[in-house]
């Protein structure tokens, strides 16, 4: 059922990854991103394992959950190393049969680039979409953009839609559910036929829906409306973003990593890229 | 007359995670054919849960829902034929609506059921004049009807593929009492009609005392009370034990026992009341 | 009444569809308001009654007619934006869907909403936020997602959302027509509450002739105009028009009703009377009728 699909997921907490500004968590996100491609080699690629790994503990996220989101990047971890492992040409030839050659250098590289996705994957969710709530997420995002609304961008607007967009993805979830089921319950058919045969048969789904979300915004308009909405000018917040000292902390920390890779690279090692 | 049997049947939502929630627990029940059941319990005492199972939707996790005495789930790759014996109208079924003329979306489920033009023409007609919509209706679209219109066309949408067994979940919810004595009435002139069977989920308890021959009253994942509907209104305190009440006139009726003058019980209808009343000022004004 | 909350003054309104096809809905309308009363608005649905609703929020305007809420002319040409958002900060409305009035993914957030637009102080949203959430019994649900709560709940959470703007009155647009019997019971002893305690000005827009029984005042609107207007025992003794309207009467009044109408008289020869709104008034009316014979 669609229900099961989970977006934007949340574990609510209050670990020093939770309490961090979300202004800083996005910069760190991307801070992160860039420096695990610094590592180069043995060294480096453990450190970013054991990044990983830290993190993990202090987010205190059980590594089931973890491993469980990583689930769909199976795909895209199959597919490079699989063009990482049978077209990388090196000097240690491993295998051979008939146009097949495998090397060495293409296995180390393929077990590089899972350790770099993963710890990818692993640094974003954890730091960003498993310990920020999504509304906290969305007024850092809406203060660090701050700056472009000199440009007239609709910074405020964006962030209003994000945050409506949040609230009404489960409600609207719900009811996809609801009215397949009622089709269903008609004896409408989503699942055998043809492609375009089922493509046809979401119609008296997606009609109805569509209907159901243009009433709801209707609704919604108005209440907020009601509710003295009148675009993001001389409207306050409650909750205010505080920048404080574990926030440096962990900008600090950040780029000692960043050094620390960049150093364990020049370490002679016998695998490196 | 289609009967409707459940055997041990248990329905446990997200099992094996802690989000698990129990919504029926061993419920085994008949649900009488030819007759209209009302199905009560407050939300979350299982009784939408119970409804999504009799018609295949769901599938229970232990035990057997037998309609007419055949299994559904007997062969899962069959299960979709019970969608057609037992017509499933949801809540607030007005926002399933989606063809361009009201006679197009009333005739989805029988197209849907394979039968030809003229039979299809034949129980769209007959479905829309038990659920009183008027043929001129018949051709506008189902976005310009009102809002108790919009309800009844969904109705006969599901009336129209002559379903043995037609549940109904909630079907006058948010109407106005003129909209829900519409409703209402037109599912039991239906019923009354086509001796089919029927079973309304419903909240409110003078719709069932007005409408319903039986009833069932779910609570925590259990069948709590089943029994015609002068019985379980006999059952007062055993209905406000669950958090469900008596009709206003079932109360004041008991009130007056209470006080020493012989009305007789189970009584849920104005008129019982009035009946009840006048035949204890006859019979003592002719003592007199 | 001589400073009414609301009065309105001979208003007219009607909706023109895509054809060009005049519908009036309300016609010559005069109402009035008091202060600190709570008054229920019945009415069959397309009545006209949750027009009037959004009338007094100006989310519609009036063809002609006046409408004075709390001193400020609503409807005069001369009305500031900043006069029409105070108006809607101090008369508040909880509309019927729950789902399709909460703006935020978490409660409190939500409620803070209305403040939040107003340009309040933080310390001071936080505060009312506080309050709001204690005024409907919700704070233990302050951080909880609103699609994880029951219909009754979430009305609630829509209500301390317009208490946190801290409105004069409030309209309740068939804020219980959607909820299931606990969640009506939830929101009207809420409402009670609202106006008892806080001396809210309460307009309870509702089909429920149970809820309307609980109000100071019952105004009746049939066609877009007044059909009857008065406290529950009065209005509910017009049962004939009521039934006539399409709308409910309490079974105890229909039952007295009904035993009238079947020529059963009281020991002087009276007709029983109507205005027994609950069991108790009626059981005594009864007993006393039949120990009499």
């Amino acid at each position: 059922m669609i229900k099961d699909i989970t977006l934007g997921q949340y574990f609510p907490g209050n670990t020093i990854l939770h309490r961090l500004d979300p202004r800083g968590k996005i910069i760190l996100t991307i801070l992160y991103i860039v420096v695990i491609f610094f590592a180069k080699n043995l060294w480096s690629f453990a450190a970013v394992i054991a990044s990983a790994v830290f993190l993990t503990i202090i987010s205190r996220i059980s590594p089931k959950t973890l491993l469980k989101s990583m689930k769909p990047l199976i795909f895209v971890l199959a597919f490079t190393t699989f063009f990482n492992v049978f077209w990388t040409e090196g000097e240690v030839l491993l295998v051979k049969f008939w146009i097949i050659e495998i090397y060495l250098e293409g296995i180390i590289f393929a077990v590089m680039m899972i350790i770099r996705i993963s710890a990818l994957l692993v640094g974003t969710t954890i730091i960003l979409t498993y310990t920020t709530s999504p509304i906290m997420l969305t007024d850092g995002l809406e203060q660090l953009l701050a700056p472009l609304r000199k440009i007239k961008l609709p910074v405020h607007e964006f962030s209003m839609m994000m945050t409506i967009a949040l609230r009404f993805i489960p409600t609207l979830i719900e009811e996809t559910d609801k009215i397949m089921s009622a089709q269903k319950a008609r004896g409408a058919d989503f699942t055998s036929g043809s492609l375009a045969k089922r493509a046809k048969a979401l119609v008296p789904v997606l009609i109805p829906l569509f209907i159901s979300a243009f009433r709801r915004a209707d609704e919604l308009a108005t209440a907020m409306e009601c509710r003295c909405y009148r675009g993001g000018e001389g409207r306050t917040r409650m909750n205010i973003l505080h920048y404080s000292g574990r926030d440096t902390l962990a900008f600090i920390i950040m780029i000692l990593f960043g050094a620390a890779l960049i150093l364990l690279n020049q370490i002679p090692s016998a695998i490196s890229l | 007359m289609t009967e409707i049997e459940l055997k041990n049947v248990s329905y446990i939502y997200s099992p094996d995670t802690p989000f698990r929630k129990v919504a029926l627990d061993n419920v085994s029940l008949n649900i009488h054919g030819g007759v209209i059941t009302g199905l009560m319990g407050h939300t979350g005492s299982g009784k939408s849960t119970l409804v999504s199972l009799l018609n295949g939707l769901n599938r229970p996790t232990s035990g057997q829902v037998l309609v007419g005495g055949e299994d559904v789930w007997a062969d899962p790759k069959q299960v979709h034929r019970f969608a057609f014996k037992v017509g499933l109208v949801f809540q607030y079924p007005e926002y399933q609506l989606f063809e361009e003329t009201v006679r197009r979306d009333i005739s989805f489920g029988p197209r849907n059921m394979g039968l030809d033009e003229a039979e299809i023409a034949r129980r769209v007609d007959e479905a829309a004049s038990f659920c009183g919509l008027s043929p001129e209706l018949l051709d506008k679209s189902p976005f310009d009807l009102s809002g108790g219109q919009k309800r009844r066309a969904a109705i006969a949408g599901v009336m129209a593929m002559e379903p043995e067994v037609l549940v109904l979940d909630e079907p006058a919810a948010g109407l106005d009492p003129r909209g829900r004595e519409e409703i209402l009435g037109g599912i039991r002139s239906y019923q009354r009609m086509r001796g089919s069977s029927v079973v309304i989920v419903s909240h409110s308890m003078e719709d069932m005392a007005r409408y319903s021959d039986e009833i069932i009253v779910m609570d925590h994942a259990k069948v709590k009370m089943q029994g015609t509907t002068a019985e379980i209104f006999a059952r007062a305190d055993e209905l406000k034990s669950v958090g469900l009440s008596v009709p206003q006139i079932t109360e004041l009726m008991n009130r007056i026992r209470e006080r020493g003058i012989p009305v007789r019980g189970g009584i849920y209808t104005v008129e019982d009341a009035r009946d009840e009343l006048l035949r204890l000022i006859s019979e003592r004004r002719g003592r007199r | 009444m001589n400073d009414p909350f609301i009065k309105i003054e001979d208003l007219n309104f009607s909706y023109t569809d895509e054809e060009g096809n005049e519908a009036r809905v309300l016609h010559g309308f005069n109402l009035e308001i008091e202060r600190g009363s709570l008054v229920a608005v019945l009415g069959h649905n397309g009545s006209g009654k949750s027009t009037l609703a959004k009338l007094l929020n100006m989310i519609l305007m009036p063809q002609s007619g006046r409408i004075v809420v709390d001193g400020l002319d609503i409807t005069s040409p001369d009305l500031t934006e900043d006069q029409l958002f105070e108006n809607r900060r101090n008369v508040g409305m909880v509309f019927q869907n729950p789902d399709n009035q909460l703006v935020a993914t978490i409660v409190e957030e939500d409620i803070a909403f209305g403040p939040e637009n107003l340009g309040i102080e933080p310390k001071e949203i936080r505060r009312r936020v506080n309050d709001a959430l204690a005024a409907v019994g919700m704070t233990e649900f302050a951080r909880h997602s609103p699609h994880q709560l029951s219909g009754g709940q979430k009305q609630r959470i829509a209500i301390a959302g317009i208490i946190a703007m801290l409105p004069k009155c409030i309209i309740f647009d068939e804020s219980t027509a959607m909820l299931d019997p606990r969640g009506r019971a939830e929101v009207m002893q809420t409402i009670l509450r609202l106006n008892r305690e806080m001396g809210i000005t309460v307009l309870h827009i509702t089909h429920f002739m149970n809820e309307a029984a609980m109000c100071d005042r019952v105004v009746v609107i049939n066609d877009g105009e007044i059909a009857l207007d008065g406290r529950p025992q009065e209005v509910f003794c017009h049962v004939a028009e009521l039934q006539e309207i399409g709308l409910d009467v309490p079974q105890t009044a229909e039952l007295m009703y009904e035993l009238n109408l079947s020529g059963v008289r009281d020991g002087e020869g009276r007709e029983l009377p109507l205005s027994c709104l609950t069991v108790d008034e009626c059981a005594d009316e009864l007993c006393r009728l039949i120990d009499s014979l």
